[in-house]
């Protein structure tokens, strides 16, 4: 599972990092990586089984909670 | 340098704004709490709708061909005008993992019950991504052929549904008292109408801008009667049971039995919700990355669609711990939670700007 997750990232880097250096798109790769660094962390931990915080019950649970719903 | 080059008429906007209504609302009726009163739920959930998108139209009208990033920064200066901005971005970017969830959770539940979630999300990620990298014309053109076929098979499904309808089941009117009703009708303008404000990232791309507003009423008057008609139909159908179902629009369909030859039409919805879902994330995915984009300063925001579309599907795996966690959402948390984006927002930003009389001619032109 996680040889597979770290291909498909693999690929996602490959079709976009070339063009970004071409153009000298400093920026837009900053941006690039981050965003895809930030998705495969996530991505790693869900394979590995760490449960993520669910953000909507959490949100639903204290505004529910605030506005005595 | 501009991000989008693509421009769309007012009729194909129109459309598109039918389609993101009509989104996950084909599986999860609008006004459901409102139970055999959920027809007027959604009609008077609609009028709030119309409302807000005049809020936010008569924004775009104010500020022609710019996106709610560009107009932020206008009205609020720099910094204040970017944290708004990434607030507005949080918001499409989790709608969009909201629809995906949607998505997922009615596919699990009803149609691929062996499948991964993740194969699923990530297969229509993947066309949606394909599309928005496309632009916004080749969306808008897409959705011309997708929302006539799916009008085509909303209006089939009820005429089909006709000899199993009770209009007994809709009766007494106005059963429910009247807080319960106008909360629903709020949860049914937040869930879908409001939910079009996502086009103010859309609007400034209109070829005749002007026309963008009746365009957007239009779409979301049409769209409105289509989802009237499908919860009436619901309810007239399914009667009590319309109350304490998840999916009545798949339920109802299931209900069709044309002498043992026309059977298991459900899989119509499904392929409804695959379709209008492709619609509404699609338009959400555009609106993120463009946002993005332009909060950066970027030169396009082709770049980030694959890494956005990633994290949206990751949200949508994690955002809920089951199906009743969604619904429970759906109906109590996201008609609170979204108020300060569809109304808090397009609203301030419309009276900051009547204020400080903007937009200027002369240094601050827009």
């Amino acid at each position: 599972m996680i040889a597979l997750l770290l291909i498909g990232f693999g690929i996602v880097a490959l079709t976009q990092i070339p063009g970004l250096v071409r153009k000298q798109w400093w920026r837009e790769l900053i941006c690039f990586a981050v965003l895809w660094s930030m998705g495969l962390i996530l991505s790693l931990m869900i394979s590995m089984g760490i449960t993520l915080p669910p953000i909507s019950t959490i949100i639903g649970k204290s505004l529910t909670g605030m506005f005595g719903i | 340098m501009l991000l989008e080059q693509g421009k769309i008429s007012d009729f194909q906007l129109s459309v598109l704004i039918m389609g993101f209504v009509f989104g996950s609302s084909v599986i999860i009726s609008p006004g459901q709490g409102a139970g055999h009163d959920a027809w007027i739920a959604c009609a008077l959930g609609l009028m709030e709708g119309l409302l807000i998108a005049w809020i936010f139209t008569a924004l775009t009208k104010q500020f022609k061909d710019k996106t709610i990033i560009e107009i932020n920064s206008l009205v609020y200066g720099k910094i204040l005008g970017k944290f708004i901005s990434v607030l507005f971005i949080w918001y499409l970017f989790h709608l969009g993992a909201l629809v995906l969830t949607n998505y997922v959770r009615f596919f699990k539940l009803g149609v691929y019950p062996a499948t991964p979630k993740t194969v699923g999300l990530l297969i229509l990620m993947l066309v949606c991504a394909s599309t928005v990298g496309r632009g916004i014309e080749v969306l808008a053109r897409l959705s011309l052929i997708l929302v006539a076929l799916i009008i085509l098979v909303a209006v089939a499904d009820t005429l089909l549904l006709i000899p199993h309808m009770d209009f007994n089941n809709l009766l007494p009117i106005l059963d429910v008292p009247i807080g319960k009703l106008l909360w629903a009708s709020h949860g049914a303008a937040s869930f879908p109408f409001a939910e079009t404000v996502a086009f103010l990232m859309v609007l400034a791309f209109v070829d005749k801008s002007e026309k963008g507003p009746a365009a957007v009423s239009r779409g979301l008057l049409i769209a409105g009667f289509i989802l009237i008609m499908v919860v009436t139909r619901n309810a007239a159908v399914l009667g009590p049971i319309v109350t304490i179902t998840n999916y009545p629009t798949y339920l109802a369909a299931q209900v069709i039995d044309i002498g043992d030859i026309l059977t298991r039409l459900e899989v119509l919805v499904a392929i409804n919700l695959i379709t209008m879902g492709f619609i509404k994330i699609s338009v959400l995915l555009y609106g993120t990355v463009l946002g993005l984009a332009q909060v950066f300063n970027l030169h396009s925001y082709r770049p980030i669609i694959l890494p956005v579309g990633i994290l949206m599907v990751i949200l949508a795996l994690t955002n809920v711990g089951n199906t009743l966690e969604m619904l429970d959402f759906a109906n109590k948390g996201f008609p609170i939670y979204a108020v300060p984006f569809q109304i808090g927002i397009p609203l301030i930003t419309l009276v900051v700007a009547k204020l400080r009389k903007l937009p200027q001619t002369g240094g601050d032109k827009v």
